[in-house]
């Protein structure tokens, strides 16, 4: 499967990720440096003072300059730089921290997404036109209809507040954080509450895809060699479904990057999200740029992964 | 030849559409005997691939038997649960289909679509079947198949894709192939391939084929024995020599008639049958093919003919080529100006002046097209 155009496709794609991280670093770079005020406002100090703190982490220089040093930071001591609220401390390790924490949502909103999304959707259509289908389809229409906060506050409501004995307040992180994961009761209601829109569109394209290729002549030949009912659906259909299915799981990735922003504020996750809308209140330059950074650099990586995983199901589609 | 391994009693499949019952195939009747090469023929949309289809109970949604038998081993297809019909699909009869573009999965490698058919089935012993294969591939005549089973259906070409079809058709050596329109899709000589190969099955295990098209060559190659179809019921049966020599029906007539001939006149126009074949939700009364049948008489467009022996083993639906019909009409004054008299029966070739006279003189005047109420 890896063949030698496949390397260069994915050696293609590496060099325009770095190029797209690069603009998009810049880019952000400079507009977090021109918000108005400084990294020091809260400290009050002015004049003198503040020139000295300038100086002392390079915020006097010009942008450009202080873009290349940040730059030269990374790819020297691999380092995203210090932070400017809590002065001095190496925000490495934090924003990595934070990004596991993330990815741990974002990876079960991902898993709810699609399982929920492709269940219902084949559901949905095997049952074309039944009740089935109906309630399925709605369940998506909802999905993607309502914002992830309506949903996440509205499971707040009815888990955290009604039925509070079910989740024995678990519905909220320790703070400060306690370094664990969180437990299933802990995750479940952010994933669901972050997956809940993407797996309505899932659950959309999925019916649509399987729909089309129900109808096609290999799924006749499949019955007609006498296969069990389930094996046409799930081999021979959905197999061909995926492929559509796959070519929006790049947007879903995004959709729950930029929603997990939202949900880990509701719930008070401390992840690369709420870290990022943070840090922006707090001028802390360097957190938001890293944070965007990283945000970037997933996206590039998902977009590959979702071109890759289509040569995985579909064996026509070569590089 | 006699013991039928298949009986096809009173089949009528129709869908239920928003726009009223679409009566797709209506009291057919035939048999198909062990051994024997069936054609099934008529234009598109006159019921051949729905017969077919409701054999191996494959008729979706909207469609439904709703009539009928399909008797094989003494067992009725169309009652048999489910789960049974499935054992039997692809087991003791197998079906392959035109156009072997679509019919393959485009995701799934050829070989696993070949062992997925046995492994469905307990036919061929689960360590044979990786095997049987590759020896399937070889026999339909791919080159190479130890390699190109593993390729992809888009590596495969047209005429490959229809040879692994029926490799995989024939994987569990069935007692019935169901081959519809298997040379559509493919050129002449990958026709005639495609066509040896069937004969050589059938001579050599026995299968039983019935094989679907509008190509009339393509019967008159393989098929010993024939079945006209048209508008969802049977229009005359026989053996194929016979029925390529004097047709009874003028729809099998027309059919004839309308091949292209090499060595027709260049300044010729092709024959065609006028017309279109009826709309199968509001079909017209008396024959079928009244409206489009040059050798019509008044009858045919209030009583519809049923199938009557008009010679050795064969048999049309048409009044104007049936005894009876002739004897109502006070045969006397026809039977002596009719080629075939001596047989009491008049084949349509060669009538069509006289039918002309005819019908100036009996036939109502063409239809004018169903008026919208």
């Amino acid at each position: 499967m890896l063949t030698r155009g496949t390397l260069i496709y994915i050696g293609q794609r590496l060099v325009l990720i770095v190029f797209t991280v690069v603009v998009v670093s810049f880019g952000v770079f400079a507009v977090v440096h021109s918000l108005p005020g400084n990294a020091f406002v809260s400290d009050r100090v002015h004049g003198q003072a503040l020139q000295i703190l300038l100086h002392e982490y390079g915020l006097d220089l010009p942008i450009p300059l202080q873009y290349w040093n940040w730059v030269k930071g990374i790819v020297l001591h691999g380092s995203l730089g210090v932070s400017l609220y809590i002065r001095g401390l190496p925000i490495t390790p934090l924003v990595l921290r934070e990004l596991s924490v993330s990815a741990m949502l974002g990876g079960s909103a991902l898993i709810v997404t699609i399982g929920l999304g492709i269940t219902f959707g084949v559901l949905a259509a095997v049952r074309q036109n039944s009740w089935v289908d109906y309630l399925l389809t709605s369940i998506a229409v909802v999905g993607y209809s309502v914002p992830s906060f309506v949903i996440a506050s509205l499971g707040i409501l009815i888990f955290g507040q009604w039925l509070n004995n079910l989740t024995q307040g678990a519905l909220y992180y320790p703070e400060p954080w306690s370094g664990t994961y969180g437990s299933l009761a802990e995750l479940s209601l952010p994933a669901i509450a972050l997956g809940f829109y993407t797996s309505g569109q899932i659950t959309r394209i999925t019916r649509a895809a399987m729909l089309d290729v129900i109808q096609q002549d290999y799924i006749r030949t499949a019955r007609a060699k006498g296969l069990q009912n389930r094996v046409v659906v799930i081999r021979h259909a959905l197999r061909n479904a995926l492929v559509p299915v796959t070519s929006i799981l790049g947007p879903t990735v995004i959709s729950i990057i930029t929603g997990s922003v939202v949900i880990e504020n509701i719930f008070g996750i401390p992840g690369l999200g709420k870290e990022f809308v943070e840090s922006i209140f707090q001028h802390d330059y360097n957190v938001t740029v890293g944070v965007f950074t990283i945000y970037a650099i997933l996206i590039g990586f998902a977009n590959l992964a979702v071109d890759l995983v289509y040569t995985v199901i579909d064996p026509r589609i070569r590089y | 030849m006699a013991n039928p391994v298949l009986q096809v009693q009173d089949l009528s499949t129709s869908f239920f559409t928003g726009d009223g019952e679409v009566k797709a195939v209506r009291n057919v009747n035939f048999n198909l005997f062990n051994g024997e090469t069936l054609g099934l023929v008529g234009e598109s949309g006159c019921g051949k691939s729905v017969t077919a289809m409701s054999i191996l109970g494959l008729v979706q949604r909207p469609g439904k038997i709703v009539n009928g038998k399909i008797v094989f081993k003494g067992q009725d297809l169309v009652r048999m649960p489910a789960e049974e019909l499935r054992e039997i699909r692809g087991r003791d009869i197998a079906m392959i289909f035109q156009d072997p573009l679509s019919s393959l999965n485009p995701v799934l490698r050829v070989g696993f679509q070949i062992d997925e058919a046995m492994k469905a089935h307990d036919k061929v012993p689960a360590d044979q079947i990786a095997q049987r294969g590759v020896d399937l591939l070889k026999e339909v005549r791919v080159p190479d198949a130890a390699r190109r089973i593993k390729d992809y259906p888009h590596q495969f070409s047209g005429g490959m894709r229809q040879r692994a079809m029926i490799a995989m058709g024939l994987s569990n050596r069935p007692e019935i192939l169901i081959a519809d329109e298997p040379t559509t899709a493919l050129d002449v000589t990958v026709q005639a391939q495609i066509l040896e190969l069937l004969r050589d099955l059938n001579q050599e295990m026995g299968t039983s084929i019935i094989l679907i098209t509008h190509n009339l060559g393509v019967v008159a190659g393989l098929c010993k024995r024939v079945i006209v179809m048209y508008a969802g019921e049977i229009v005359e049966e026989g053996p194929v020599d016979q029925i390529f020599e004097s047709p009874q029906h003028p729809y099998t007539w027309s059919l004839l008639r309308s091949i292209p001939r090499i060595d027709a006149d260049r300044r010729e126009r092709l024959k065609s049958i006028e017309g279109l074949p009826p709309d199968l939700i509001a079909l017209p009364p008396g024959c079928e093919f009244s409206p489009r049948c040059p050798f019509r008489i008044e009858k045919c467009f209030t009583q519809d003919p049923e199938l009557e022996t008009v010679g050795p083993a064969q048999r049309a639906a048409c009044w104007v080529t049936m005894k009876r019909a002739y004897a109502e009409m006070g045969a006397a004054d026809i039977t002596d100006t009719r080629p075939g008299a001596a047989s009491g029966i008049r084949p349509p070739k060669g009538i069509e002046a006289r039918v002309a006279d005819r019908r100036e003189l009996n036939a109502p005047p063409l239809p004018t097209p169903a008026s919208d109420e």
